[in-house]
């Protein structure tokens, strides 16, 4: 097995803790994410996908639980210089390209700011040097180094919030639905992009999408949430041919593919998460169905799900 | 089958600081009655540009109408006063917006929206327009219609939203129904339940839609025809299987390549290089010719024009010249053309009996 890189373990993330108006968007969530792999994470939106992401880069305190980088606790209490060492080795990178770039930088201002922050370029000479080698690797000229935001389209925007997250050079970046946004012939220009990134540098991805094809297609394994909670995870393929959690299996026959045949005898199922009759007994927990693949099952629901193979 | 409504040479530009914005380069099509059309292409295609030009919402102060007539009920649409169209609007030709959030009015309860065109379309008394409302809300299985109609949009959640824009749509029976991306905004599992709602309501009232969106998942679910657009002008159009199963443009054929399938384990994705052009300064010829590998010299000289395939497909592209180089088309597509009977692929593998 692979060496993990992050362990998530029993996660929560509650808004208005306490009051009545408590919000747990993520609710005990576990998972691993090993070295050099990408993990996708899937589901609704509000299914808390994108807060687990978050809570992992610390832009949220977590309310329970610990996200373990290499080891180390993100949650304890740092020194400047330790969170500035674990925000180097962490990025983001944003859905909306729009939204996340400021307008009022310039583009290599906008990726230098990084390198600025943790010193990482000696001389301006080098500084500029990091940022051209960075604008090549993500796809863009020189030339564009002194515009601003507004004047790229949106996929050109995307490489620039890339080649920013790229800049401090990190071990490990979260991208939260990086391709949302972009039109269909770029999507596919973004998603090579981040994966050649990865074969060359060897970088961990957290990919968050409710694109479920594009998911498949970049991602080694896959967790799937619904409100707050992780119900299966497992190796991509496996996921996509032997779904367990009915609510796995509802979502994934709810896309819609390309193909006119397909679709006209596409069945879809819904979920109702009623339908688990759980006793108030049962331990609802992750169970193991085929190494690597877990599902939130009770015992009697793993029982099924073993016969069934 | 019966026109609805006819879309011809039509040509639209827009007046910006920076110059003439052409849009729409010369648009042709029809839509039959009862049918679904979907018009698909990546944003600044003008496929958008195109559906507002046949609801009239673009702002005359910018837009020229160029050329082309866009014909509905023995009218020309361009050509009426806005009077005239206000009668048309929300009425005969309705629409459905991406974003139910910003289509709705935030300070209006949902009952009052939903009778907004009964009371000023169909002329009903309030009362006769709230059992109506209901009933619309019903059809769009809204649960506890009649507690709904004290609400506001944003008590709602997406989906509920977007079946309130349909049912709103829908309260006069228009003739033709336009949905420009209903479902983008929208989760996967809430989209198919409004396609399927859409679906079936077409069928129970039998209105055309012309449904714009870049997902092509959705075109092989609601689509009978597809119309592809590029660059402001129609590249392909054809029925929904010609169209996935036998394209013929080098643009569909990227699209479609582009889109991860969920049982093939594709090494790399495949991508259209570059960028949509600039409509400022259109290019000359074929305007996918520069993103295209497949790219003749003519393409960069002539327009190329719309070349028939069969009765109901056609396709802009030299390539379907009869003089034109016999190419063989990205491996996904050649996979697609297997299924196609009538497509070259089809036939060697089964022997040419035709």
């Amino acid at each position: 097995m692979a060496e993990k890189l992050l362990e998530i373990k029993n996660l929560k993330l509650y808004f208005n803790e306490g009051k009545k108006n408590e919000v747990r968007a993520v609710d005990d969530v576990s998972f691993d994410i090993y070295k050099g792999e990408t993990l996708g994470i899937v589901g609704e939106s509000g299914c808390g996908k994108s807060t687990t992401g978050r809570t992992i880069i610390r832009l949220y305190n977590a309310t329970d639980g610990q996200v373990l980088y290499d080891g180390a606790d993100v949650h304890t209490k740092k020194s400047k210089a330790e969170l500035k060492e674990f925000n180097r080795k962490m990025q983001m990178i944003f859905q909306d390209p729009y939204a996340s770039l400021n307008p009022r930088m310039k583009v290599l201002d906008i990726i230098a700011e990084g390198i600025d922050i943790h010193g990482l370029a000696k001389s301006p000479k080098e500084r500029m040097e990091r940022v051209y080698a960075l604008l090549e690797t993500v796809g863009l000229n020189k030339e564009h180094i002194n515009r601003y935001p507004h004047e790229f389209s949106g996929g050109q925007r995307q490489r620039i919030g890339i080649a920013r997250a790229l800049a401090v050079e990190p071990e490990f970046i979260i991208a939260d639905e990086p391709i949302s946004a972009l039109d269909v012939s770029i999507q596919a220009q973004v998603v090579n992009l981040l994966k050649e990134l990865q074969e060359e540098r060897g970088l961990t991805y957290l990919f968050i999408a409710h694109d479920l094809s594009m998911v498949k297609y970049i991602s080694d394994r896959i967790g799937v949430m619904y409100f707050g909670k992780l119900v299966e995870i497992g190796p991509a393929e496996k996921l996509y041919t032997t779904p367990c959690h009915p609510y796995t299996k509802s979502l994934l026959s709810a896309i819609p593919l390309p193909d006119p045949e397909y679709e006209r005898n596409r069945v879809r199922v819904s979920y109702d998460p009623k339908s688990h009759n759980y006793a108030e007994d049962e331990e609802v927990k992750m169970r193991e169905v085929t190494p690597g693949h877990f599902v939130l099952c009770s015992e009697r629901e793993f029982e099924l799900i073993q016969q069934e193979k | 089958m019966e026109k609805i409504l006819e879309v011809k040479d039509l040509e639209l530009s827009f007046d910006t600081f920076a110059g003439e914005v052409k849009a729409i380069r010369g648009v042709n099509f029809d839509v039959l009655k009862g049918e679904t059309l979907a018009i698909v292409g990546e944003s600044g295609s003008g496929k958008s540009v195109t559906t507002k030009s046949i609801m009239r919402l673009l702002p005359d102060s910018s837009t020229r109408y160029k050329n082309g007539a866009i014909n509905f009920d023995g009218k020309n649409l361009l050509s009426i006063s806005e009077k005239e169209m206000q009668k048309i609007r929300g009425k005969d030709i309705s629409m459905i917006f991406q974003d139910p959030m910003t289509s709705l009015n935030p300070t209006m309860t949902i009952g009052k929206q939903i009778m907004e065109p009964l009371l000023k379309h169909r002329g009903l008394s309030k009362k006769e327009a709230r059992t109506n409302a209901i009933e619309l809300l019903t059809l769009v299985g809204m649960p506890e219609p009649e507690a709904r109609m004290k609400e506001y949009p944003h008590q709602q959640s997406g989906g509920q939203r977007q079946r309130i824009v349909i049912a709103i749509a829908l309260a006069c029976n228009p003739k033709l129904l336009i949905a420009d991306e209903p479902t983008t905004a929208l989760d996967v599992t809430i989209q198919a339940q409004i396609l399927e709602l859409m679906k079936d309501l077409q069928k129970k009232i039998s209105t055309s839609i012309i449904f714009i969106t870049h997902d092509l998942g959705v075109v092989a679910n609601v689509a009978d025809r597809v119309a592809v657009m590029y660059g402001g002008q129609i590249v392909e159009v054809g029925t929904v299987d010609e169209i996935f199963y036998n394209p013929q443009h080098p643009y569909t054929w990227g699209l479609l390549s582009s889109m991860p399938s969920l049982d093939l384990g594709e090494d790399k994705l495949y991508a259209i290089p570059g960028t949509p052009p600039d409509l400022l300064n259109p290019p000359i010829g074929d305007a996918f010719a520069l993103r295209s590998e497949y790219a003749l010299a003519i393409d960069l000289e002539e327009r190329p024009p719309l070349f028939q395939v069969s009765d109901t497909h056609y396709a802009a592209t030299w390539l379907l010249h009869p003089e034109a180089p016999v190419v063989t088309p990205p491996p996904a597509i050649v996979e697609r053309m297997k299924k196609f009977p009538g497509s070259r692929y089809y036939e060697e593998k089964h022997g040419g009996e035709s």
